[in-house]
């Protein structure tokens, strides 16, 4: 089973990464869920410019035959979109860490990332 | 309860992910859906299939029994031949869609998972009240049911038996030893490829026959195939899923199933089926491939124009062409060919294109 979960990253309980650089954090979902998932063939993203909250529905990544929503782990305003999903959703199968992202977000509160699982208690729960 | 099928063990060794479907722990993936599902279009997968149920219908009166309760006349289909049809209600509404094979002085029924009492119980009901002298008995726990689909299918059993495979036509029944096991087999599947189901008792010597044929169909590839990758190959063939396609008590005229009705006998449920062919006002099955980007999936709105036109019944991304697929019930005025009508995928329309079924073309592999 794939199952690598990086050490450089936070992690929520729905089986999503972020990674902070600066006041962005690129999100995308993990080597664990994209398995569970197998497939990936289709991602529906929200607006550059939405402001989003905590917990709210960010994007839905569908596989052949299910629907997922991916909420969002921290609250702020979408700088950036993974466009090459639109046509290569698979790449998330192939690459959760790095190509597969999802979506950037600008951080409204940094604290919200403080709150995240680290890597251990992320390997703990799958 | 929920049942396993008898090959569960030899599954889950396979790598098979499991999932509820009709009261039976089933396979629902192994390596993934995609990759299944080419296989079978491309080369050859087996399926464990015994979810579906098995019914014994003897007695002299068994051909008038299936005559009667069937939209076909059951006195058409020879010996060591098999049909598809439908059970109806008295009001023309599908009970279950299935298949009857004719094998000597009895008749094998197919109910689908889950129907195999409901099945069995109306059969014996109609026998009595209608004073035919026919029984119908459930052995479904008796049987495992194989398939064997997918362009190799014939090449890979024909390893495994002296009997000519080629002598079987479509729908075609008969008693066979493979494997050195004998069991039923049936030129007949679910995929729309070339392909064969086999029913095997007692349960115990299918694990024998199950992994024979995977050593046998090595050389073409062969894998183990879940039922998430049997549903996406039968939408892209149009053919119906009981669960979805007849929910709410559907009529087979609605579900564009009036090519399996034998006008010329009666049967239950003729009635309201002619009333209803002459009103001609009902929504019809119709089949669409999406233009848009975006999946529809069973119990999207249809529009056209912003006005509700029809729902969908089944949809999906399609394997074989990349793009979303949906089967679902449409205004008879609205489903011709070619007309583009809007599916709301979580409330944004997906433009998609009406078509005639097979969404996949019988041919598809010649072209890619």
């Amino acid at each position: 089973m794939a199952n690598e979960v990086r050490n450089d990253l936070k992690y929520t309980e729905d089986h999503e990464w972020l990674k902070l650089e600066g006041e962005i954090a690129k999100i995308g979902i993990t080597d664990h869920a994209q398995s569970e998932l197998t497939d990936i063939v289709f991602v529906e993203f929200p607006e550059i410019g939405k402001q989003v909250k905590k917990g709210d529905e960010l994007c839905i990544v569908e596989s052949v035959k299910s629907v997922s929503e991916i909420y969002a782990p921290v609250s702020g305003k979408i700088a950036n979109i993974n466009k090459q999903l639109e046509e290569t959703p698979e790449i998330i199968n192939e690459s959760p860490y790095a190509d597969g992202w999802l979506v950037e977000i600008e951080v409204t509160d940094k604290s919200e990332v403080d709150s995240l699982l680290d890597a251990d208690s992320y390997k703990k729960l799958i | 309860m929920v049942k396993r099928s008898p090959l569960y063990e030899v599954q889950k060794k396979l790598g098979a992910r499991f999932t509820e479907f009709a009261g039976f722990e089933m396979p629902i993936q192994y390596s993934s859906i995609k990759d299944e599902h080419l296989t079978v279009r491309k080369s050859v997968g087996i399926f464990d299939v015994s979810h579906m149920s098995n019914v014994w219908i003897t007695g002299e009166g068994a051909e008038d029994l299936i005559s009667l309760t069937t939209v076909e006349d059951a006195s058409r289909i020879e010996d060591k031949k098999s049909q598809y049809t439908a059970l109806l209600k008295e009001d023309g509404t599908v009970i279950d869609d299935t298949i009857f094979m004719h094998l000597g002085d009895k008749y094998m029924m197919i109910p689908n998972a889950g129907m195999a009492e409901i099945v069995t119980k109306w059969l014996n009901k109609k026998a009595e009240e209608h004073d035919v002298c026919a029984t119908a008995e459930n052995v479904s726990d008796d049987y495992v049911i194989l398939a064997v689909q997918g362009p190799k299918s014939r090449d890979t059993l024909q390893k495994l038996t002296k009997t000519d495979l080629k002598n079987i036509g479509f729908f075609g029944c008969q008693y066979i030893d493979i494997a050195g096991i004998n069991c039923i087999i049936s030129h007949t599947g679910y995929t729309g490829e070339l392909g064969f189901e086999l029913q095997i008792t007692p349960t115990e010597k299918a694990e024998k026959v199950f992994n024979k044929i995977l050593e046998a169909g090595k050389e073409f590839g062969i894998k183990p195939i879940g039922l998430g990758a049997r549903d996406t190959l039968r939408l892209e063939k149009g053919f119906i899923l009981a669960g979805n396609e007849f929910k709410g008590g559907r009529t087979p005229l609605e579900a564009t199933m009036s090519w399996t009705i034998n006008w010329d006998h009666e049967f239950i449920g003729k009635d309201a089926l002619l009333k209803q062919k002459e009103k001609g006002d009902y929504e019809r099955l119709t089949s669409m491939i999406c233009t848009d980007k975006g999946i529809p999936r069973a119990g999207c709105e249809i529009q056209k124009d912003v006005k509700k036109v029809g729902i969908v019944t089944s949809g999906t991304m399609s394997p074989c062409l990349n793009v979303g697929i949906a089967m679902g019930y449409v205004h008879p005025d609205y489903r011709e060919k070619e007309n583009i009508l809007e599916i709301l995928v979580r409330d944004k329309p997906v433009k998609s294109r009406v078509v005639r079924p097979p969404i996949v073309p019988k041919d598809w592999i010649c072209q890619n």
